[in-house]
């Protein structure tokens, strides 16, 4: 089935990125962008993206922007935008320090971090069919309450004209 | 190579276009690391053990990548590698840049 949650990932790795990618295709996530530094990424960032980002922290190999620092740029631009932090730092201060940044989620490059990409995408998907379901029984309850409210008016209509 | 080989899913062409993908990096930097200047600030090797360490753990090289944390952990506290450690790298990501080769053929 395919997953309909669109997905950047920005990282100078390049071979691992396609890698990454065509991992996250397999596993249903069939719309993949990928950057390999931090400033064409937010070049194609708009106001209300709905992506979900996947970041590295140093990103010294393409651009002059470190991770945090496209964090810092995408919070401010689109703070509902989903960032997965994903390094090679296996460090609890850099972890801490892109969390406090708005970072939703940190996870060390390592043998099962492909796997741990998907599973905080997933969630992600997940919480989005949840507020689509929202916005859907939302909208249904207000279609209802207009039917009724015409019914009403519709039968107030007819007693007061006999 | 265990997520390649999931990857390719027994494409053998797949396969081997993952392989080069990793030998487009591996190879230059195995070059960088061969031409670094030792004496001098290590940063540069730092940055080049750092990029590769990923790269090495995809394809499951489990000693490469230990070895490369371990001296990138080490330069980036203030630290310095010898010339031995050095090769150690070096003659690891050689190997390894064999045994890709070998499986394009």
């Amino acid at each position: 089935m395919s997953k309909h949650l669109k997905i950047a990932l920005v990282d100078d790795d390049i071979p691992n990125t396609e890698v990454l990618r065509d991992f996250l295709i397999r596993n249903g996530y069939s719309h993949v962008d990928k950057y390999h530094d931090g400033e064409s990424f937010l070049e194609s960032l708009d106001r209300f993206d709905e992506r979900a980002v996947v970041l590295d922290f140093d990103l010294s190999g393409g651009g002059d922007l470190n991770g945090l620092e496209v964090l810092e740029a995408v919070k401010e631009r689109s703070p509902s935008t989903h960032v997965v932090f994903f390094s090679g730092q296996d460090s609890l201060e850099v972890a801490v320090e892109s969390l406090k940044n708005g970072a939703d989620d940190y996870i060390v490059k390592s043998n099962a971090a492909f796997a741990l990409v998907k599973t905080s995408l997933d969630k992600v998907y997940d919480i989005q069919i949840l507020r689509l379901n929202e916005r859907r029984s939302q909208r249904i309850s207000w279609l209802m309450a207009i039917g009724w409210m015409a019914t009403i008016a519709g039968i107030a209509l007819y007693f007061a004209g006999r | 190579m265990e997520i390649i080989e999931r990857l390719s899913a027994g494409d053998p062409e797949k396969k081997k276009y993952y392989i080069r993908l990793f030998l487009d990096t591996l190879e230059p930097e195995l070059e960088n690391l061969r031409g670094a200047d030792i004496a001098s600030n290590q940063e540069p090797i730092r940055a080049i053990l750092h990029k590769l360490k990923s790269q090495v753990q995809t394809i499951g090289a489990r000693e490469a990548h230990a070895i490369m944390a371990q001296h990138e952990q080490r330069i980036k506290e203030g630290g310095q590698i010898d010339q031995a450690q050095l090769d150690e790298v070096c003659r690891l990501l050689s190997e390894l840049i064999d045994n890709m080769q070998e499986q394009l053929k």
